[in-house]
């Protein structure tokens, strides 16, 4: 092979750091490479308004398009969202037994679900600082349930570590903590740090150690009940005559370093992630539907835009009525918030500078894939006491994610039986996107009953979604890379004459609702600064 | 009702050693040529045959008759592209990306992307001349 694989990614690299640095170190790397700006989110736009009647055409009723339909029209624009779909919300989506989906290629997807549950395609989790998002959900008056993103009792696993055995989350954090803390003793007391670590403060670490490592008084990580107590029991301490407690054993420490799961983890400990992190109460979709609430009056389905041209008093949209092939019919206005992907814009007639048109053209849409699987009961739970939380494999696979709602009940549930991006850098999301939906089930269910062998007795059916497949957005999101920041970033927000673009595309936080809902703000702001200029 | 019958040992198996299961990726409907167009590790594809290289890639957006599907916009055929006279074009998007498409150059090797190449060159009713090096491949690479 010629080129080098050696050279870590953006993404390997930023895991390398958390890891030894600790998330916080992370997030700052993240941030110097334009990858996690803080949201500068102060409350509702202020916005002054018109001056004299202005129209807005918005294209697109994702949460960016609304969100900026929603705020334009309380400043006083009038405002029109032309929409593909005959539904809103774009990305932000849940599939519910019942529902029917056409791919691009003509597959069909399905879903059988007989239970409540459902299943998130899209956006899945809030992190507690998109503060913008919540604010509109308190707003709008949209229940929050917690959504367990670590759980310690879930799993990592590997088909090549510990027999294929899938091991506990806790269990394994705790002996790395445990043997990381009995290492940095050693060299405390063998006075190896003496150069960096000063007389006092060895004495406060060593001290922390035995702590937060669970050390014994020799600074060893050993089995004993203050170990059990920390990462589990064999047997658990239980009332009356019944059997002694015994702590579980730790496992042996190269065994644990060659197995890969502790790397599994450090996904675990970035900002966007950290706990709590919430759902809205009965799926995703929640949230654009309230802002379809406040500005369903406003939206046009089931049009196709073809042409956004525009001159220095105002832009004109021609689009396809009914869809492709429809209608043709042109709508003008004073200003255009267009928030099409840019997948999708690429290959519209869209008039606007020749940089602006450059930074459409530069950026990538990733690949990712979700499957979602109902079984007759809730066998996580009740035979592994796994509630809520997420599992992590190095099948392709990569993770299963379990529902965070309806605990402890009787019946069938849905789990999130695979989920994976391309910003990982893992190539599995790709494959995955090559199957019918049919192969993509047999695959997750071959796959899954190796972590779970319960599969086999209580699999009911299955349902699955692929970004590269949907018509509406050919891609998942926005695949920046520090490159493409630095020559197109820029150039794609700002306003080109009449035009504005918003969406998670223009944002420093691919992929998530705040981005798109940030976009939206900043880019209305300004253009209602434009206006009033 | 989905069929599986692979038991966990052959599923096993198959993802740890793969090599000799990449190939014939499409005629077996079962689990374990399924599982075989996963790439043998996480971080770049492992396939060396044209095919596989498709069925594993390519296929999610041009479709298994390299036609392509339209949406709101498009996944453009490969089969019957003009653009594709041309291998130093469809190699050179193939490692950058282009558009929408994502670029493969970090987690394909020139080889791979020769490789690829001239299966879509080749199929899907394309006959175009030439075959693409992975020498060629390596000169459209910029320059690290």
């Amino acid at each position: 092979m010629a080129t080098g694989f050696s050279t870590p990614t953006r993404r390997q690299l930023l895991s390398m750091i958390g890891h030894v640095a600790g998330s916080a170190a992370m997030y700052q790397a993240m941030t110097s490479m334009g990858f996690a700006a803080d949201s500068g989110y102060t409350g509702a736009p202020d916005l002054q308004g018109p001056r004299e009647g202005r129209h807005v055409l918005i294209l697109g009723a994702g949460i960016a398009g609304m969100a900026a339909a929603y705020e334009l029209r309380r400043a006083g624009y009038e405002v029109k969202i032309i929409e593909y779909q005959n539904r809103h919300g774009g990305r932000c989506l849940t599939i519910r037994g019942g529902d029917r989906f056409t791919e691009m290629g003509g597959h069909h997807i399905t879903c059988d679900f007989e239970s409540e549950g459902y299943f998130n395609p899209g956006p899945w989790r809030l992190p507690v600082h998109h503060q913008a998002l919540f604010d509109y959900a308190r707003k709008f008056n949209v229940p929050m349930q917690p959504f367990i993103n670590r759980n310690e009792k879930a799993y990592l696993h590997s088909p090549n570590a510990f027999g294929g055995q899938p091991q506990r989350i806790g269990e394994v954090e705790t002996d790395m903590r445990g043997y990381v803390s009995e290492l940095l003793a050693k060299s405390l007391n063998q006075r190896a740090l003496d150069q960096v670590v000063t007389m006092e403060d060895r004495e406060k670490l060593l001290q922390g150690l035995k702590g937060w490592g669970v050390l014994d008084k020799n600074y060893k990580y050993r089995v004993s009940d203050d170990v059990g107590g920390a990462r589990g029991w064999d047997i658990r301490p239980g009332g009356g005559l019944m059997p002694d407690k015994k702590p579980s054993q730790p496992f042996d420490l190269s065994t644990l370093l060659q197995s890969g799961l502790w790397s599994q983890m450090f996904g675990l400990n970035t900002y966007s992630h950290e706990a709590p992190m919430f759902e809205p109460v009965g799926g995703m979709d929640k949230i654009t539907d309230a802002f379809a609430n406040e500005v369903a009056d406003l939206i046009q389905f089931d049009a196709r835009v073809t042409r956004i041209a525009q001159g220095d008093n105002g832009v004109t949209v021609t689009y396809e009525d009914g869809g492709r092939g429809g209608e043709v019919r042109e709508e003008s206005a004073d200003w255009c918030v267009c928030t099409i992907p840019l997948s999708v814009l690429v290959q519209l007639d869209v008039e606007c500078s020749d940089k602006m048109k450059k930074a459409i053209g530069a950026v990538p849409y990733a690949s990712a894939f979700k499957i979602s699987m109902e079984f007759k009961r809730r066998f996580w739970e009740q035979d592994e006491m796994i509630y809520g939380g997420i599992s992590y494999t190095d099948l392709p696979l990569v993770q299963i994610a379990y529902p965070n709602y309806g605990f402890f009940s009787d019946g069938p549930a849905v789990v999130q039986a695979a989920y994976d991006t391309a910003t990982a850098g893992r190539t599995f999301t790709y494959t995955w996107s090559t199957m019918t939906p049919q192969e993509r089930i047999e695959a997750a269910f071959a796959l899954g009953r190796q972590i779970h062998p319960q599969y086999d007795e209580e699999f009911m059916s299955g349902t699955s979604w692929v970004w590269h497949r949907v018509p509406w957005s050919l891609g998942c999101y926005g695949q920046w890379t520090e490159e493409l920041r630095e020559q197109h970033y820029e150039t794609l927000c700002e306003i080109d004459n009449r035009l504005v673009l918003a969406g998670e595309h223009c944002s420093h936080i691919p992929a998530w609702l705040e981005g798109g809902l940030l976009s939206a703000l900043d880019a209305i702001r300004r253009l209602d600064q434009r206006e009033n200029a | 009702m989905i069929r599986v019958i692979c038991t966990t040992a052959a599923a096993f198996a198959l993802l740890v050693t793969g090599a000799a299961a990449q190939q014939d990726v499409v005629s077996d409907p079962s689990p374990d040529a399924l599982l075989s167009r996963f790439s043998n590790e996480p971080y770049r594809f492992t396939q060396t045959d044209g095919e596989a290289l498709y069925r594993t890639t390519c296929q999610a957006c041009h479709m298994e008759d390299g036609k392509g599907a339209v949406g709101a916009g498009s996944h453009p055929p490969l089969a019957g592209n003009p653009k594709m006279i041309s291998r130093h074009y469809l190699a050179g998007v193939i490692l950058t990306g282009y558009h929408g498409m994502p670029r493969f150059g970090d987690t394909m090797s020139n080889e791979q992307i020769a490789a690829v190449t001239n299966y879509v060159r080749s199929h899907f009713g394309n006959d175009f001349p030439g075959v693409m090096t992975a020498a060629e491949v390596d000169a459209l690479r910029a320059p690290e």
